[in-house]
Formats: structure tokens, sequence, C-alpha cells
């Protein structure tokens, strides 16, 4: 008996709760039943491990990037500052990553069975958005049951959700993908779904499809938004001068280590555009061996299944809108960010990737139902959502695990859907 | 040879290509190691050929290698044909 108690404490030292190991057994079965070679099998596995661990070190570099952009910009607005004791997404993942990944593996399964038994026949395929959701789903957990909460019972009720979001999700927003790509043979797989759900069906009230913005030129100058590296970069170094230039030199003093403050701003700009690049790249090595075993084992055992996919595969259906959905999202954020700060409530971080991703498809939707109008109205709700629920998200709903994340990764359905999951767990928590 | 697959973000849809592209390579019996990745480091990955959305060819069109557009990713039938036009005229 004692042996047996052993081996399960081994177990679980070593191999539960060692998330990085977990992740690359998961990936190691996945390249197994797909049948690989052995050189692709050993090489796959390291891959997926060497991806948690550089998603890790990504997100350090971040946290330390981010560490002046709050007071510096609290200081701005005059905000008393709320020090709050973060975990971090690295110390997070590093914490409850394996969970996250098994939510990712067994929420996957469940989407698969309800595919194969319900009417809705879709199977979600966008791995860096299931890993992202499951991370904040475990956050959201976390941050209602404390710390303590027992991993495995995060890990059932959380699967259970995921799965069913990751079903009825495409399914809810197929009406108008059809609309958009003439077909019925693709769905959408992607957190922009309530944004882009809301901007179709308000599009279709106040606007016009005829005149849609597939009329108009748009000047090629937008053509560098499609670089996101850059975008970040331009962007975060814009603000950090900007803040920097409005705190002053001398409260700039307390972060620059005697750096002349306008270079600081430029170089942390660059340093959290470098860090993201980190984590993305992890975040590609850890889905690209899991997505292809994922969609193998789908097309199995649902053969008539439709793929729910990333978001960009609905900008070429109106590349345009893509551009005036996301200029409207960025307006937008820009006045609330204006209003949150002056009227002391939060700092916002412009989250580039979530804005200019679920802005651009959002507006793809409204295009398709109200041209124009529909549009700007979708690029309007997507700069709405991602504004408040930035703020909501930091200050009350993940404050103490994964705050950082949710400054440039938080997105629509994230603050939506997980808005209402951490108002449900309050009651029983 | 090495064959990248491109989007923005180098996360979702070039994943997807890439495993239709992977799909066309073994249906053509033709040897080549498939990757994907985002539009600023395709570059760094000195690849022999580049596969996209037709929407990111002008952002790819300074690349030194051949660049071919995809209208639809899950199009395998599309892939195959522009693929099997690429290694004819090779």
């Amino acid at each position: 008996m004692s042996t047996l108690i052993n081996i399960s404490k081994w177990l679980a030292d070593n191999i539960f709760g060692e998330p990085a190991v977990l992740i690359g057994i998961i990936a190691l079965i996945g390249l197994l039943v797909q049948k690989k070679s052995k050189s692709e099998v050993i090489a796959g596995t390291i891959k997926t491990i060497l991806g948690f661990l550089i998603i890790q070190a990504g997100s350090g570099v971040v946290v330390d990037a981010m560490g002046s952009f709050g007071p510096m910009w609290q200081h701005v607005f005059g905000i008393e500052a709320q020090p709050i004791q973060a975990m971090g997404t690295d110390n997070f993942i590093a914490t409850y990553g394996g969970t996250v990944t098994l939510m990712m593996t067994f929420g996957f399964l469940i989407n698969v069975i309800l595919a194969r038994f319900t009417p809705f026949k879709y199977i979600y395929l966008t791995g860096h958005m299931m890993f992202w959701l499951c991370l904040v789903v475990t956050g959201i957990f976390v941050e209602a049951f404390g710390p303590d909460v027992s991993q495995t019972k995060i890990l059932l009720i959380g699967s259970v959700l995921i799965g069913i979001y990751w079903t009825l999700q495409p399914a809810y927003v197929q009406k108008y993908m059809k609309k958009i790509t003439g077909k019925d043979n693709i769905a959408l797989g992607h957190t922009v779904s309530f944004a882009a759900w809301s901007g179709a069906k308000l599009g279709s009230l106040i606007g016009n499809p005829e005149k849609s913005c597939e009329n108009i030129k748009v000047p090629k100058a937008f053509d560098f938004l499609k670089d996101s590296n850059v975008v970040i970069v331009t962007v975060m170094g814009l603000f950090y001068c900007i803040g920097a230039v409005l705190a002053g030199s001398e409260y700039m003093g307390n972060f620059t280590g005697g750096k002349n403050y306008i270079v600081y701003g430029l170089l942390q700009g660059l340093k959290f555009g470098g860090g993201i690049a980190v984590i993305l790249y992890g975040v590609k090595l850890l889905i690209s061996q899991i997505v292809p075993a994922f969609k193998g084992f789908a097309t199995k055992v649902v053969p008539n299944a439709k793929p729910a996919l990333d978001c960009p595969v609905v900008y070429p259906f109106a590349p345009t809108a893509t551009i005036i959905g996301f200029a409207a999202a960025f307006v937008t954020t820009i006045i609330m960010m204006v209003v949150m700060g002056l009227t002391a409530f939060y700092v916002f971080v412009p989250p580039m990737i979530a804005l200019f991703f679920h802005a651009a498809a959002a507006g793809v939707f409204g295009n398709a139902t109200g041209g124009v109008r529909g549009t700007i109205i979708a690029g309007v709700i997507t700069g709405l959502v991602i504004s408040l629920g930035q703020a909501i998200f930091v200050k009350y709903i993940t404050p103490t695990t994964v705050p950082d994340f949710i400054l440039w990764g938080g997105d629509t359905d994230m603050f939506i859907f997980g808005s209402i999951l951490k108002f449900i767990l309050g009651i029983f928590s | 040879m090495k064959i990248m697959t491109v989007c923005g973000l180098g996360q979702g849809t070039s994943l997807l290509l890439k495993m239709n592209v992977e799909e066309v390579i073994n249906s053509l019996g033709i040897d080549a190691e498939v990757d994907n990745t985002d539009l600023s480091s395709v570059a760094l990955e000195n690849p022999d050929l580049i596969l996209a959305g037709e929407y990111h060819l002008d952002s790819l069109k300074d690349a030194d290698v051949p660049v071919i557009g995809i209208s639809d990713f899950m199009d395998v039938e599309e892939i195959k044909s522009k693929l099997k036009k690429y290694f004819e005229n090779k």
C-alpha cells in the first residue's frame, strides 16, 4: 500500500505537478497517435516543451517591460496607485500550466463528443486561442476559490464549460459566416465571436450592406498594420514616450536608472514588443504539434464536421472593412483611455494584437450586414468591450493571477463570458 | 527543400495552411519540410518557397524566394494545383 502511495506521490510531484513534463507527454501521445517517424516524435516532443518554457520566459520580459507603465500613467492622471501583488503570467504558468494544458485537451475531447452526438458539427481548431482561453479560465477559478483550490476541480468543471463554448461559439455566428463566405464549409473559431455577432446584428438594424466598405479605397500607408511586431512596438513606444513626457523627468527618474526618460520610454516599448514576440514564438511551438493531432483525431471521429478557424480566414472577403473596423476600435479605445484616466478609474494599456485582429474580424461581420455603418459599429463595440473589459478584469476579475496577460491579450469573449463565469463562481465560492 | 507558410501573427491561419500544405506535399511525393511563421520573421528562416494568403502578397513582394498566394487556406485542391504548377515550371 505504501508503495502505491509513494508511486502516486512521485507521479504527482514529477509529472502532473510539473507542467513542462505533462505538456511533453500530451505532445508525445499526439505524435505517436499520428504515427509520425521516430525523429519527428522526438523533435516534436522537445519543441513542445521548449515552447512552453519560452512562453514563460517571454511573459517574464513583458511583466518587466510593463513595470513602470501603470505607475507612470497613474502619476499623469493623478490616480492613487493601488499596489496589487499579482503572480504574473510567468509564475502562474509555472504553477497551473498543467491544468491549463489538460483543460485544453479535455475541453477539445468534449468538443469532439458534442460534435459527434449533437447537431452542432463544429470542431474548434484555433490552437493559440484555446491555450489563452484555458489560461484565463484557470485564472478566474483561482481568483474565485483562492490559490489552494483543487486543480482537479478546476479541470473537471473548466473542461466541460470550455468544451461547450468551443462547440456553441462557432454555431451561433455561423449564420453570418455563411453570409460572408457565401459557403457553409468553414466556421469561425475565435474569441471575437461576441463582437462579431453583435456587430453583424446591429449592422443589420441600422446599416445597409449595399454601401459596402469594399467600394472605398484605403491608402497603402495602412499596409504596415499587417506586421504586428512593428505595430506593437510603435504604439507601446509612443505611449511610453508620451507618458514619460507628461509624468516629467523627475518622476521618471524613479525608473530610468540614469537614462534619459524619453530614450527609456522607447526602450521599454521595444522590450514589450520583444517579450510578446518571444511569447508568440513559444505558443507557436507549443500548439504546432498539438493542433494537427487534434485535427487528425476529430476528422476520424466526426468526419462531416466543419472546422472552426482563426479569424483571419474572413479578412480576404472584405479587406477594407478590416482596416475601417480597426480604425473605429482604435479611436474608441483612445477616447476610453482618456475618459477612464480623467475619471481616475483605470489606466488603459492598448492591446494592439487583440485590437487589430478582433476589430478587423468584427469589421468584416458588420460590413456583411450593414456596410460601412455596420463596420464602424462593430469596431466601436470591439473597442468598448476591450477597454472596459480590461479595466474590469485587471481591477476585479483577475487582479492577483494573470493581469499582465490581460493587458496585451485579453479580448472580447474572455471579457464578456469570463465576467459571467466569475459572477457564477462567486455564488458558489 | 524548406517551405514556409505565413500569416500576420504566425499562429492560427499559417498553421492551418501548413497542415494542408503538408498533406499536399505528401500526396505529390515531394520531400520538403514545412513550417509556419509570421510576416516579419519569414525572411530569417531562409525558406526555398513561401505560401501565404493573397492579402499578404504585397507585404511579401520584396522576398528573394518565390511566393505563392493562396485564396482559400482550406481548399486543398487549390494548394495542390498551385504547387503542382510551381514544381512543373521549376
